[in-house]
């Protein structure tokens, strides 16, 4: 019987992972809370302080505790420290799900940024839009700067992240 | 490669959308639906040359929403979410 898993290269150690060039520092990110929030996100919003708009694709979010917004009825709440708030059903109309296992974060950072983000999606580079969700490299992922513009942080299916790590890899030689 | 708008995110990439039928064709309801209604429903679309209206999603943000374009030309004229106002055009 053929060994399939000498077909593939080994997922990376995700806790230790970079890729690093003159312009650009690759990481991946662990230990952060992700939830999934659905339904009526003011009622979310008056229950936790958060801003229901949330960001979108390329809006610079602040902070260590910040709100992707995912459809117009949904967002994904990220925190480095837990949320004083338990998951499922709300009576006001939101329900709340844990997905710190579901997606896995990358952090892409360097003044050559854009242009890696320009090779990977059709977006606009320079531009905004309401939700944080698009292909990047073939992958749906959610996408948006953190902390300044040259930042960025994607959030993409945990089954899909050493994929989208390989071509991140094989995108930063070529 | 086409920019399509959806009503929620604006323009994106044709690859991030998905077609889901013309516009229009509501699934019949109740008992006694006659076959022809039924296959009305399934199987006969006006397939129409030119200016049509469709029923798409954006697969990213899960939107279904209505595309007016022409068939011909490919030249999108509006879109707006299913059942609502907003409108972009």
């Amino acid at each position: 019987m053929r060994n399939l898993a000498e077909k593939w290269s080994p997922a990376p150690d995700w806790r230790t992972a970079t890729l690093q060039t003159p312009g650009l520092v690759i990481r991946s990110l662990t230990g952060f809370t992700q939830y999934l929030v659905s339904g009526d996100l003011a009622a979310w919003s008056r229950r936790t302080d958060m801003d229901a708009a949330a960001v979108g694709a390329l809006s610079v979010a602040q902070g260590e505790r910040y709100a992707l917004r995912v459809a117009r009825d949904r967002i994904l709440a990220v925190s480095e420290t837990p949320f004083g708030i338990e998951p499922g059903w709300r009576a006001s109309g939101f329900a709340v799900s844990t997905f710190d296992a579901g997606l896995h974060m990358i952090e892409i950072e360097g003044p050559d940024m854009s242009s890696l983000f320009a090779r990977a999606t059709t977006l606009d580079p320079a531009g905004e839009t309401a939700s944080a969700a698009l292909l990047f490299a073939g992958a749906n992922v959610l996408c948006y700067r953190h902390g300044h513009a040259d930042r960025l942080r994607l959030h993409v299916d945990r089954a899909l992240a050493p994929y989208l790590w390989k071509w991140l890899e094989q995108a930063i030689v070529a | 490669m086409q920019i399509f708008t959806c009503p929620f995110c604006g323009p994106r990439d044709e690859s991030e959308f998905h077609f889901g039928g013309e516009a229009g064709n509501t699934r019949p309801d109740g008992a006694d639906v006659p076959a022809e209604r039924w296959a009305r429903y399934l199987y006969m679309r006006a397939n129409p040359k030119g200016a049509t209206s469709e029923v798409w999603v954006h697969m990213t943000c899960g939107e279904f929403f209505i595309m007016e374009r022409d068939s011909v030309g490919h030249k999108v004229a509006a879109s707006h979410p299913l059942g609502g106002a907003e409108k972009s055009e």
